[in-house]
Formats: C-alpha cells, structure tokens, sequence
C-alpha cells in the first residue's frame, strides 16, 4: 500500500510510470504529490518528457526515448528516495477577476438557500489552491469550496459552456478556457484568458498555484 | 502549396504530438497512425517529426502548385492522381495542375497524406499538430475546409529514402494490453470477458476516445476514484460498464478506473479501427517495473 514515505511506483502503460502518494485526497498528500513533480523535473532524469501531477498521484513520461521501463523505474525510484518533503509550498497567487452574472447564480442561491450575494460573497472570499489540470487545456480544479456552495453536478450538461465560465461543482471550483460541453454551475465569466498558446506559460494557473476569485463590475 | 479543392469530413494537420505540455492540460495529440506517418517520413527522407495531412472518414481532393514529392498510406483508399490510380509507400511527383482524389474509404480510419518537406504550417507550443478542442495547431487550430492553402516546407533529413515494408497498420491480430493502474479492481469474469470476447469500435469513436460496444465490465469500486494521470490507449471503465478507449486528443487525467492500457507498439493498429470494425484484447506481461 503507498504511502508518503515510500511512494508505489507502477507501469502505466508501457511508457510512463505512475506514483501512488496516497488513496484519498487530503491537503497534504496533494501537497506531496506536487513536491514530487517539482522534484522529479528538477531532476532531469533522461528521456523524461512530461510530469503529471494530480490529487494523490504522479505521472512520469518518457514518451519515445526508447528507455526500457525497468530502467526508467530505477532512475526515478532514487530520485524519490533523495526527495525530502517539505511543510511549505511556494506557489504563485493569481487572482481571477470575475463578473458574477453566471446563467446559474439564482438557481445556486435557491439550492443552497443563500441570497445571491452571499453566494458571490462566500465563492469570492475563499483562497482555493489548484489540485490538477486536465478536462481541458488550462482548466484547473480548484479547491476547497466552502461547504455552503456545494452541489452535485448539473444532472443534465450543457451542451455549450461559455468561454471564460467560473463554475462550480462539488467542492471544487474551476474556469472553463474554452466553449465546450460541461456540467458545472456557471456562477460567472472572467475576461482573463486561462489558457493562451502564445505565452511563455500557456495555462494561467499550474497546480500548487492559489487563486482568489475578485468581484468585478460588469 | 497544396490546395485543399475539396475537403474531406474530417483532416487535420499532425506530426509527431505535443509533449512537455501535459502538466497543463493539453494531451499530445499527433498523428493517430504513428507507424505509417514515421514510414511516409522516412520514405521522402523527411525528419521523423514533419507534420502531415491526417485525413479521415470519406473521400476529398488536393490539388497542387509547383513541384513536389508525396506519399501516402495508412487506411485502404481508392487515391488517383489525375484520375490515375496511385498506389501507397509509394514516392509521387507531383506538379502544377495535378490533382489528387480520393474516392472512398474501403477499410481503416486514417489516411496519412505526406509530402517531402513536411506541411508547413506555424508551430505552436512546439508542434504542428492540431488540437481542436483548444483551436491550436494545424491550420488555425481547425479541421481542413475547401479553400485552405497548405504551404510545404523545405527541411529534409536525407536525399536517401527508406521504407520499412513491414508496417502494416491495417493487419489483423490480437491487441496487446498491459495491466493496467486500476487491473487489481476488477473481477475474474470482467477479465475474461475483457479478453475473450470479440470486441467492436463504437460509432462513438474519434480522436478523443474510442468507445468498446458489446461489453460491460465490472468493477469492484463504489466511488469514482480521485482523477489520476492518464496515458493514449488507456482502457477506461466508467460506472456503466462500457470500455472507452482514451485516445490522441483525449483529457489528460480521468477518474475512471483503467483496467488495462493498450502496448504502443499496436497503437496504431487499435487507432486504424473504424467503427464497428471488430478486434480482441491480448494480455501481455510487462517486465517488473516497481
């Protein structure tokens, strides 16, 4: 069984190997999760081409180097070994302005039984940090949505999500980057792009990153 | 320049994939028939990453301005040049005026359309290949239209060229498929049916996934589990029971458990099914990797 002190390392597929930190998501083996990213690309290991960092796990890719597994396993089996954890996690703040005019606001007030205000207030106020990105380019799972705000996903999706939607679902918050079909609670829109091909970093918000939602005036 | 005249329903730009941006979200994309395009490649004497037209589902025409070297292979096609036929693997000049058209798919999914200088358009985030949920790569991140003008470039690896005869994406044999992460979570009968069952491509299918007809497997997992990194040719089982295949364009993490994930060295083969064609899964050992 993994744990934080000797992560299990399995195949996933014949090119990649994944790390187990954990079988829950809890702040802590997240925050693991995402050291041993950081660590792993710092590393440099060769044939190394992507690093995956998600709630308790971490993807390692070595694409088509042509490095056997076995021996890819080995060289990241002692950099995880070398690893120390660390308590902090530097990370940038990015704050998201928003316009909370979402096609979901009222029916999200009526189903939580908070006033729309309260709604942009309690969405607003939180610090969420991002867990993983996946779904789509640049969209970022954000957590830990204040209990008052959760709901299931919508029954039924969308078919079109407005580019630019902040949503909400569960306990977790997120920005669509593109129109595309989803099943969240739309709450509002942000103008900023989360995604741009053109930047030097592409996704605006990279996991380990904290992110604060800011009101803004239509 | 390649003149898209009439486009087929389905073609984008692809070459080798995008990697290093998976941290972000963003899968690899590529060329679905890998085998085939690294062949066509190395037939022109082109770099093994030079970006091709990836063409799909039913038939269209090219036409061509200058001078210029292609080749073509993958899914089984009636193609003529100037209402000749033409055959795959097979190096073609072609000049001003000509016109290639392909009549019809007789059996596979892609058609890979390569020319000696590779298809030059910009690259974005390191590749040329098009990524449609994000509009990035290829021609403005899009499908091909009637219309498009394709420019070719000018980089070649060799003026030697070569063709590995064995690449035959379109043979029949078994899929090979690892265990997958999650493989420990399903029951004996989910396995056997997994491998002992003639299993179809769903008309669900296309570069994000490839859903599995006829089969529901069953897991021992109430919950979906916390969303995990995933890989092309991961064999997904959502809470229904039916197979989904990620594949290319597909998410980079999932919740589902993966039962097993298909060998790269068959991903071609498993991507080269059209739907409803009809295959079995194979389980091979992989060396200890822990």
């Amino acid at each position: 069984m993994a744990d934080a002190a000797s992560p299990d390392i399995a195949p996933l597929g014949d090119d990649a190997l994944l790390v187990t930190l954990g079988s829950t998501i809890t702040r802590e083996i997240g925050r693991r999760a995402r050291n041993v990213a950081r660590c792993v690309r710092e590393a440099r290991i060769p044939g190394v081409t992507d690093v995956v960092s998600s709630y308790t796990t971490v993807g390692v890719y070595f694409g088509a180097s042509h490095v056997p597994l076995t021996e890819a396993a080995v060289a990241l089996r002692s950099v995880l070994a070398s690893i120390s954890d660390t308590d902090t996690e530097s990370s940038a703040l990015i704050e998201v302005p928003v316009v909370y005019d979402g096609a979901d606001l009222s029916e999200v007030a009526q189903r939580t039984g908070l006033s729309i205000d309260d709604v942009i207030r309690v969405h607003s106020e939180t610090t969420y940090r991002a867990y993983a990105l996946g779904f789509q380019p640049g969209f970022a799972y954000l957590g830990e949505l204040d209990a008052a705000l959760a709901l299931p996903r919508r029954a039924t999706p969308r078919i079109r999500v407005p580019r630019g939607s902040v949503a909400i679902a569960g306990r977790q918050t997120a920005v669509y980057p593109f129109q595309t079909p989803g099943g969240w609670h739309l709450l509002g829109t942000t103008p900023v792009s989360v995604f741009d091909p053109e930047r030097d970093q592409p996704a605006l918000i990279l996991p380990g990153d904290t992110v604060r939602f800011v009101v803004m005036q239509p | 320049m390649i003149h898209v005249i009439d486009a087929p329903p389905f073609a984008t730009i692809q070459d080798l994939g995008r990697t290093g941006f998976r941290d972000s979200g963003v899968p690899v994309s590529g060329v679905a028939d890998r085998d085939t395009a690294l062949a066509l490649n190395a037939l022109l004497g082109n770099d093994d990453n030079a970006a091709m037209i990836e063409w799909a589902v039913a038939g269209g025409a090219l036409r061509f301005d200058g001078d210029a070297t292609i080749a073509f292979g993958g899914a089984r096609c009636d193609v003529k040049l100037n209402d000749s036929p033409i055959d795959p693997a097979t190096v073609i000049p072609v000049s001003t005026g000509d016109e290639l058209r392909v009549a019809r798919f007789v059996r596979g999914r892609f058609l890979n359309v390569a020319v000696r200088g590779g298809i030059d358009v910009p690259v974005v985030m390191r590749s040329r290949s098009t990524l449609l949920s994000a509009g990035i790569g290829g021609v403005e991140g899009r499908r091909l239209r009637n219309g498009d003008e394709l420019c070719i470039g000018t980089e070649v690896r060799s003026d030697t060229t070569h063709f590995d005869a064995s690449v035959d994406t379109l043979a029949q044999a078994p899929i090979r498929v690892t265990r997958g992460p999650q493989a420990e979570l399903f029951t004996g009968a989910a396995w056997n049916t997994l491998l002992g069952t003639e299993l179809r491509v769903s008309r669900t299918s296309d570069r994000t996934g490839y859903r599995i007809d006829g089969v529901e497997l069953l897991h021992s997992t109430g919950d979906a589990l916390p969303s995990e990194p995933g890989c092309v040719g991961a064999v997904q089982i959502p809470g229904g029971g039916e197979p989904i295949v990620i594949m290319h364009d597909g998410p980079t993490i999932g919740g589902y458990p993966r039962i097993a994930v298909i060998c790269t060295a068959d991903l071609s083969r498993f991507a080269q099914l059209a739907p409803g064609d009809a295959f079995r899964f194979e389980l091979v050992r992989q060396p200890a990797a822990g």
